[in-house]
């Protein structure tokens, strides 16, 4: 496979939550505020590119039954990581706080261990790393579409900043999670209307 | 290299786990100053925004340093009290001594007993007294602080967070200011223990303004959560009522 | 907490679909038929309730503060102990269900490996975790309820979904689309257990 496919299919052809159904979970908890999409978004690049690394680089070392556990504690031990450095900066600690246990849980986000077994184990370091880092933008992507929408309608805002005119009734629908799994409907609908040869029969 | 061989997955696997418990307490070992720094000037934070020096985003935006150092210059005093209300232990002043949520809830199981607890005070210079709550959300721990004025029965503001309420909805008792504007004012105290309430419904009002000392309006579609609150209030300041009795007897 | 309540509780108020969103990807991908999606939700139950109980015991005598040595806080380990003992058990779960039931593991086996990633199952660790149960026994009763409340969302998407393969959709919405909004419809209907105290 080429680099630049490598890179950008996971991005919008083969997005790994709007086509491969991956990493749903998530992607409805931390979608209520922008800042707290972008921040799990770089967490899942972040924890999915480094993960791909070091698994592409040991994967003719690991014994075929102990597998799935030796791939489970790599990508725990880079999720524990992830977590301790958010909390250890002000700016971050926050957010980490509102994140919560959906920070512990990228580790049974099924795109990091999803692209490991498809992708990494069988693949050099350095695309395993490129492919880990696109599908976690990929997913960022998505989650951030979802995030936009409901933050403006949800609260009035983005990033935290009034945009709404000052009359705007906040709706409490968007706000609750039901709403993101309608609004991911939405978003594959839109995709597979412009891509016609992902529709299902 | 047959790496199905059974010594060699057994070792393997020992090594893989060694390294990561290592990395993972070198790691945790050396921010573990820094996430307590950070969580003890959320805290600081949280107390300073319910005694009204300032709100919780400019807290947030002026930084960990200058937050701890408002909270040097503002309180006069800081200890613990126990169920008679008399003073157990001096908390570190100079050392920004606060009660952790670990501390919280370890103080809770106490509280819900009803003996043996030693809860903190915070009184700062303005004559204004902050003690914290705590209790259980619908989904997970919910905590706040309390302010008081010198008679040490009205309110003068409070702030709430929790771990997990419904974004929207009882997240409200964090994010909604209007939801602890309403604190502001009312009485705590009727006798000797306190009868707080926040009400379904809405509390009885004229114009706006409350008619009632005592009553607040719970939040709309987290009823569950506004009852847990209601519940951590009343427990949390039944436990402070002897200091509070005591505190006003000194006056009067 | 009394253990009935807590059983209802984690069945519908707090269930692991439709409250947490947990367990999301198997949940779509294994709902297209009533047959399978009852298998794989059997596996749920039964996992959780193997690796609840353990991890809570873990996490009570091994990894709190002061638990094992005075002093140390091993919590930090929690998360990576908790998955690590989820894939082991799954897997000896497997290795046990193939040798002495093979009609069992003919039928619930491909779904088990499913399982080790499953973010309800670490879910259901890290929220009991969270909810400070008192005893091995609430912590055994929560995973139960959990499993349940699993199993029956799943069972009731796939036969949603069955029924969805006989109306007419619109091309772009069929398959997933309209799974999505189908499984947020019944998330807000399953919000109407919210404000029920038991």
């Amino acid at each position: 496979m080429k680099l630049k496919e490598t890179i950008l299919d996971p991005i919008f052809k083969s997005n790994p939550i709007t086509v491969l159904v991956l990493g749903i979970c998530s992607s409805l908890a931390v979608t209520v505020t922008m800042k707290g999409a972008l921040v799990m978004a770089l967490s899942v690049m972040a924890v999915c590119g480094i993960s791909s690394l070091i698994l592409s680089t040991l994967r003719n070392t690991i014994p075929g039954r102990v597998r799935i556990i030796v791939q489970l504690v790599v990508v725990a031990m880079m999720v524990i990581l992830v977590d301790q450095i958010l909390k250890s900066f002000e700016a971050t600690y926050p957010i980490d706080k509102q994140l919560s246990v959906y920070i512990s849980l990228i580790i049974t986000n099924c795109i990091v261990m999803g692209r490991i077994e498809a992708f990494a184990l069988g693949n050099k370091p350095i695309p395993s790393m490129l492919d880990g880092l696109a599908n976690g933008a990929g997913y960022g992507l998505v989650l951030l579409v979802v995030a936009f929408f409901r933050e403006l309608l949800g609260s009035g805002t983005l990033f935290g900043i009034q945009v709404m005119p000052a009359g705007y009734v906040t709706n409490n629908l968007v706000i609750l999670p039901p709403f993101a799994l309608i609004l991911l409907g939405c978003i594959v609908w839109v995709q597979r209307s412009i891509q016609k040869d992902l529709q299902e029969k | 290299m047959n790496t199905n061989n059974n010594l060699y997955t057994v070792v393997y696997t020992t090594i893989i786990v060694v390294i990561v418990a290592a990395v993972l307490a070198f790691v945790s070992q050396s921010l573990k100053s820094r996430q307590d720094a950070n969580e003890k000037a959320e805290t600081i934070s949280q107390m300073l925004t319910a005694g009204g020096f300032g709100t919780k985003a400019e807290f947030q935006a002026m930084g960990n340093a200058k937050v701890l150092e408002t909270y040097g210059n503002e309180v006069a005093a800081a200890f613990t009290v126990d169920a008679a209300g008399a003073k157990v232990a001096d908390l570190d002043i100079a050392a920004k001594e606060v009660f952790s949520r670990s501390q919280l809830k370890a103080q809770n199981y106490k509280v819900k007993a009803g003996e043996g607890y030693a809860l903190p005070v915070f009184i700062f210079k303005n004559g204004i007294t902050v003690v914290p709550v705590y209790g259980a959300g619908l989904w997970g721990p919910i905590w706040g602080y309390i302010a008081f004025e010198a008679d040490g029965n009205t309110i003068h503001g409070a702030y709430f967070d929790h771990e997990s309420e419904t974004a929207g909805l009882g997240a409200k008792i964090k994010d909604d200011p209007a939801f602890q504007a309403q604190f502001v004012g009312e009485k705590a105290f009727f006798g000797e223990s306190p009868i707080f309430a926040i009400v379904k419904g809405g509390a009885p009002k004229e114009d706006g303004k409350s008619l009632t000392d005592n009553k607040i309006d719970a939040i709309t579609g987290a009823t569950m959560t506004s009852q847990g609150l209601d519940a951590a209030i009343n427990a949390w300041l039944g436990a402070y009522a002897a200091y509070f009795g005591t505190a006003k007897a000194v006056e009067e | 907490m009394d253990l009935i309540s807590l059983f209802v509780k984690s069945i519908f108020v707090d269930n692991m679909i439709f409250a947490y969103f947990l367990g999301m990807c198997s949940y779509l991908a294994v709902s297209k038929n009533v047959k399978t999606a009852t298998g794989l939700g059997v596996a749920v139950i039964f996992v959780l309730l193997v690796t609840v109980p353990i991890n809570y015991l873990l996490n009570k005598y091994v990894l709190g503060p002061d638990a094992l040595i005075q002093g140390v806080d091993l919590s930090f380990l929690s998360v990576i102990i908790f998955i690590a003992v989820i894939a082991a058990i799954v897997q000896i779960v497997e290795m046990v269900v193939e040798r002495f039931a093979p009609s069992l593991y003919n039928a619930l086996g491909i779904f088990l490996p499913l399982i080790a990633v499953n973010c309800a199952i670490l879910g259901g660790a890290l929220f009991m975790q969270q909810k400070e149960f008192a005893n091995v026994g609430e912590s055994a009763v929560y995973a139960l309820g959990s499993g349940i409340g699993w199993f029956l969302a799943i069972v009731a998407l796939a036969a949603i979904r069955e029924k969805l393969s006989y109306s007419n959709v619109p091309p772009a919405l069929k398959g997933l689309g309209i799974t999505f909004i189908t499984v947020g419809l019944m998330g807000m209907a399953f919000m109407a257990f919210m404000g029920i105290s038991l």
